[in-house]
């Protein structure tokens, strides 16, 4: 041993020596350092170790599912069907069940806001809610009534009504609601149609379970479409509930959706060729059936339908002798076929070949969908039209304060309705909004509202079923931030007004105005329960997620009104040049019109293509080819109203002539999971209208251009790039 | 056939599993299923399946226990989705080709309840399982994807997941380098077990479903036990439509498609 | 690098600088195992011998051991629903904790004595069908203030009990051994 150790070396090999024996150890002892903390006081209905199961009702659209949340000591874990409630009998479709990553979604309003309209980024300019209500009340009665607008979203019900009341009683225009799914459904279409032919405006329900064959025009009914649990419920029954019956389904639509997949034959037609169809159909059915063609349908030229559709005349009169030797066949009208110029007309020519087969207000038929139990009409959310005039307003300065709740419209309306500039020209926006999203950040102030699942409320059922059904919500977790309904907001800020205002909302709380709506239906003996008074009704309300008649309602319905009509339906689908294509927007099966913030909705692959996280445009294989364009190619559509890129699905179950892309991403905000992901479709879209005010969005005409860059997508069916295989293979 | 089977011989290297019928086992009827992937989402929120973002999912990273496969059929105008589409998950094998690969006997075969069973804790992520089931229908965590920063919000210099508040405590939260796959909902079925149990009765058909059956809005999925011939996943099973996927391979599946029709 | 290490390693400050390394490697590994079967410090020093001394029974405050999984911690208006009645509890420094949590409505944190890595799916609820009294596992809590664990809570531990009871009958010994019983 001739080295001295020295102190020095000595200190620092056994620092060395405890660190490594720190790793070496796993960090033992302080990885059992986990703490509890219990509860000061036990909430009630809390078990240590056990769930506690709430009913309420999913707010991810308006169908109004009734949904039993499972939560576990405070947290909202779980999202399961109410078993009970007659709109989905205890299922759920996949935004329902990634309702959760809303609730816990890490971008969340979490404090009220003075925004400042400092997009793209969330003002820190935290205000107290004291002040967030004062700045409400202020724009309630210190701007003249008429100038003052309210925006909601197609859910939830109670707050509508409770504006609504507002707005009647200080002569402020009635609030408007808008979504981007009613817009691609064409609902106002369809609600005028069952006016003009049912004779009551709303959306009819079809029977599709009693239904042995089943002609659908592009209704998407197992996707998105009204009330698509209820309605996939429907498809099954059809399918497999009677013994020797399978329900036969047709499906015409341009482009295959996750519907038309499930048709035994689905039959490519241009787009703005249904009702046509539709009436070249009812022509010949009445020929087979050996009636004498009524009104409606006498005037069609089969032939050129056949030119003009592109349904071959074999098709045609196989699906007529289908209907004609059916015993309950069913037309259903759907969104890609009303949406167009001749909209309207295409939706009467489909319910007029229901009044044909004679199945209105029959098993398996065409009925009116019955009114929900505290409703006095049915309800049509405003059509484009209608935004476009509110847009028109705002620009005019006709609009000093803008309230928006529950709807998105920078995002959810084309670019081309020059919202944006629409905004800029009202002098006060305030929104409610419960995430950052692209309205909101433009917005003077963030007031934001609680998640659904942290909320009071209630919703009407529409169709879907034949019972009259009031789903209602409560909270199944306390807020997890500085949130308040806005409910609460404008009963406070009314309060603070005074006069007229607090004589609209006389109310404690947003609890007591839901109480005060179905307070008449403790007198109704026909329901899901029946209590005494209005404490053991709420009670029993809540604890059934909703109050529903027990039995369903049936309608005696006259078909010859529809079939007198002289139905006029030209073609919409004009002829397309070299290089141009139809353009079929359709909102993303998985994504909806607000999921692209959830993670998990996300990462769902979609049903006929398996792209996840991104938009695509789907092309059919050979028009690709033709065109020189692989797969993962960005292409730039372009339109007389504006552009969008996205990189190309080679899609083999598309017409030729048209390409389709899925509405919901293309977020520019809405958090991290959402923003500068993928493209938004409106963005090419004009603003034109059909006769009942919807946006005639299918069927656009665009050119394609190539722009040289390319950009994977994430697909569930090949495995790109681990061994690089299947990286462009088709090369 | 009845064949007695000497429990405690039928294990991991699946010799005389073939022999049991089986307990657990589920139909899925492909005419019913309309791909609407609410089977998938309800199984990622009650098993904590992590996300695994854009870029990973394009490298076949997705941790999915249920995906819906679709084979395409024809050329346009004729073209068609073969046979409808295809939920796909683990078959729970009663002669499994995943268990007897496994070096450390991560993938042992449940003999109480006649499942595939994934012990994460053992596991050591060689992926060979993965790579020696037919049913491509185990998936490996390739990331901490649950702890990614950026999934997290900053608040007071400390990293917080919001979405964590989600996990379900019943299922173990899975870390990198483990393989995965469906557990037919297992910490489902002990739960009916045990309140079975306390109530001095047997589970009774229809009692319990795993998530996707419970969600699925068609009802195109059934579970149940396939060893009582009165349960309606038997009768199901067993009403002629029935086909097992891959049967030739001898890997006994329980799970039995119904085809369109 | 590594021969120049090898050569350092064998010189004599090596020698002793490798030793320290391994002593310190194993006496920390040696702590570490002994700190986690140490009562951890908790924010008021709860004695057990003295509740359960006055007759106090376990599932008075962890019910939840009857019920499912967890038997729970009892909430603090639960301590306070005896404690209250006791003169001593406002004049206690030991209880002060308990008096504030009570007063401000913010609770305080245990740390957990017993307990299972997140990968083992424990419940209460069959162990005290089967008949278990709580000492079986964790000790008797008349002779300790801070419940300390008894034995390392680990798989042998569990098998070996398990194994036990499923003496001669096969079918619950297939279900007692199950690796599926604890782990999912």
């Amino acid at each position: 041993m001739s080295e001295k150790i020295t102190r020095r070396n000595f200190l620092k090999l056994t620092t060395a020596g405890a660190a490594t024996a720190a790793i070496m150890t796993g960090c033992g002892p302080s990885s059992r350092y986990v703490t509890r903390e219990p509860y000061v006081k036990m909430p009630e209905y809390t078990y240590n170790g056990l769930s506690t199961y709430y009913a309420t009702t999913c707010r991810e659209c308006a169908a109004g599912c009734g949904i039993i949340v499972r939560t576990m000591q405070g947290r909202a874990i779980k999202v399961e069907g109410n078993p009970q409630n007659p709109i989905n009998l205890g299922k759920t479709c996949a935004r329902g069940q990634a309702t959760l990553h809303g609730l816990y979604n890490p971008d969340r309003v979490e404090n009220p806001v003075r925004q400042g309209r400092s997009a793209p980024q969330l003002s820190t300019a935290q205000v107290s809610w004291d002040e967030a209500i004062q700045t409400v009340s202020d724009a309630l009665s210190k701007t003249n009534a008429s100038e003052v607008a309210f925006l909601m979203g197609t859910a939830p019900d109670h707050l509508f009504d409770l504006v609504s009341d507002l707005t009647d009683a200080i002569g402020a225009p009635a609030p408007l609601r808008f979504s981007a799914l009613s817009m691609f459904e064409a609902r106002a279409t369809l609600s005028k149609a069952a006016e003009d032919l049912l004779g009551q405006a709303g959306l009819p329900f079809f029977d599709i379970s009693n239904a042995d064959v089943v002609v659908s025009f592009g209704a998407n009914f197992l996707e998105t479409w009204l009330s698509p649990v209820a309605y996939t419920r429907s498809y099954a029954k059809m399918r497999r509930s009677r013994p020797r019956t399978r329900g036969y389904m047709v499906h015409f639509e341009t482009q295959m959706s996750q519907t038309a997949a499930k048709a035994d034959e689905w039959i490519p037609l241009l787009p703005g060729t249904e009702g046509l169809v539709a009436l070249a159909l009812g022509k010949l059915v009445a020929q087979l059936r050996g009636i004498s063609a009524p009104r409606a349908f006498a005037s069609v030229n089969v032939q050129q339908v056949v030119e003009t559709s592109g349904v071959s005349m074999e098709q045609l009169t196989r699906v007529a002798e289908l209907i004609a030797e059916s015993h309950a066949p069913i037309a259903i009208p759907g969104g890609q076929a009303l949406g167009q110029s001749n909209g309207l007309a295409a939706a009467e020519a489909i319910l007029a070949l229901n009044a044909l087969v004679d199945n209105f207000g029959q098993p398996g038929g065409v009925s009116l969908s019955p009114l929900a139990p505290n409703a006095g009409a049915h309800h049509r959310p405003a059509n484009a039209q209608e935004m476009s005039d509110l847009v028109a307003k705002m620009k005019s300065g006709k609009i000093k304060v803008l309230f928006i709740h529950g709807v998105n419209p920078l995002f959810e309306l084309p670019q081309s309705f020059g919202f944006a500039e629409a905004l800029h020209a009202t002098p006060t926006v305030i929104s409610f909004a419960t995430f950052p999203d692209e309205t909101a950040l433009a917005s003077d102030y963030i007031f934001p509202d609680h998640h659904g699942l942290e909320s009071w409320g209630y919703q009407r059922s529409q169709t879907g079923v034949m019972q009259s059904v009031l789903s209602g919500s409560q909270p199944v977790v306390a807020p997890n931030y500085n949130t308040r309904a806005t409910a609460d907001v404008f009963i406070e800020a009314a309060r603070l007004a005074g006069g007229k205002f607090v004589q609209a909302l006389p109310f404690a709380d947003e609890v007591e105005f839901i109480q005060s709506k179905i307070e008449n239906l403790i007198a109704r003996t026909d329901g899901s329960f029946i209590a005494p008074e209005i404490n053991a009704f709420s009670a029993y309300f809540q604890q059934h997620g909703g109050w529903w008649a027990s039995s369903a309602e049936s309608d005696s319905l006259s078909a010859a009104n529809a079939l007198g009509k002289s139905l006029n339906v030209s073609s919409a689908a004009a002829p397309i040049g070299e290089n141009e294509f139809f353009f079929l927007p359709f909102v993303s099966p998985t994504l909806g019109e607000a999921g692209a913030n959830k993670p998990w909705l996300q990462e769902l692959p979609d049903p006929t293509t398996t792209v996840m996280w991104n938009t695509w445009v789907a092309m059919n294989p050979n028009t690709a080819h033709e065109l020189g364009i692989e797969n993962d190619d960005v292409v730039r559509i372009v339109s007389e109203a504006g552009s969008v890129e996205a990189p190309v699905y080679k899609y083999p179950a598309i017409h030729p002539n048209a390409v389709a892309m899925p509405f919901g991403q293309g977020h520019t905000a809405y958090g991290r999971f959402a923003a500068g992901r993928g493209a938004n479709p409106t963005d090419v879209l004009a603003p034109s209208f059909n006769e009942a005010g919807d946006l005639a969005f299918a069927g656009m005409k665009v050119r394609i251009e190539k722009t040289g860059k390319q950009q994977p997508l994430s697909r569930l069916e090949s495995r790109i790039g681990v061994y690089g295989e299947g990286m462009y293979e088709e090369k | 056939m009845q064949m007695t089977v000497d429990l405690n011989r039928v294990g991991a290297k699946g010799a005389i599993a073939e022999a049991a019928e089986g307990k657990w086992g589920m139909s899925i009827d492909r005419d019913l299923c309309t791909g609407c992937q609410a089977c998938v989402a309800a199984c990622a929120m009650e098993n904590n399946i992590s996300f695994v973002g854009e870029e990973d999912a394009g490298y076949g990273r997705t941790q999915h226990w249920i995906r819906i496969e679709r084979f395409w059929e024809g050329a346009y105008p004729n073209v068609k989705i073969a046979g409808g589409y295809q939920p796909m998950m683990c078959q729970q094998c009663g002669h499994a080709p995943c268990e007897p690969v496994c070096p450390v006997f991560a993938t042992p075969h449940s003999d109480a309840e006649q499942l595939n069973l994934q012990v994460y804790n053992r596991c050591i992520g060689t992926r060979y399982c993965a790579n020696n089931c037919p049913y491509q229908a185990r998936s490996f965590n390739w990331r901490d994807y649950h702890t990614m920063p950026e999934r997290g919000n900053m608040v007071n210099g400390k990293l917080v997941f919001p979405l964590h508040n989600q996990f379900n405590p019943d299922v173990t939260v899975r870390r990198r380098g483990v393989m995965e796959k469906c557990t037919f909902c297992i910490q489902r079925i002990h739960k009916a077990q045990d309140k079975a149990k306390s109530e001095g009765r047997e589970v009774m058909d229809g009692e319990f479903a795993p998530a996707c059956a419970q969600a699925c809005p068609a009802d195109a999925i059934t579970f149940g036990r396939i060893d009582h011939k009165d349960s309606l996943v038997s009768q199901r099973s067993n009403e002629g439509r029935g086909v097992k996927h891959l049967e030739d391979l001898n890997t006994l599946p329980r799970v039995t498609y119904l085809k369109e029709g | 690098m590594i021969r120049k290490f090898f050569k350092w390693a064998f010189s004599p400050m090596g020698r002793i600088a490798v030793a320290i390394a391994i002593l310190s490697l194993f006496s920390l590994a040696a702590y570490g195992l002994y700190q986690t079967q140490q009562a951890p410090e908790q924010p008021i020093q709860f004695t057990h011998k003295l509740h359960v001394g006055l007759g106090i029974q376990c599932l008075y405050c962890h019910p939840g051991a009857l019920r499912g999984p967890s038997p729970g911690l009892p909430t603090i208006s639960k301590c306070w629903g005896c404690h209250q009645q006791i003169a001593k509890t406002q004049t206690s420094a030991l209880l002060k904790p308990m008096v504030e949590a009570m007063d401000k409505g913010v609770g305080f944190t245990w740390v957990p004595v017993a307990q299972v890595p997140d990968f083992v799916h424990f419940t209460h609820r069959p162990h005290v069908a089967a008949g278990l009294n709580c000492e079986n596992c964790h000790g008797d809590m008349t002779q300790v203030t801070i419940a300390v664990n008894p034995q390392v809570m680990n798989m042998g531990w569990c098998l070996s009990c398990h194994k036990e009871r499923a003496a001669g009958d096969k079918e619950k010994l297939t279900k007692l051994t199950d690796c599926g019983t604890c782990h999912y």
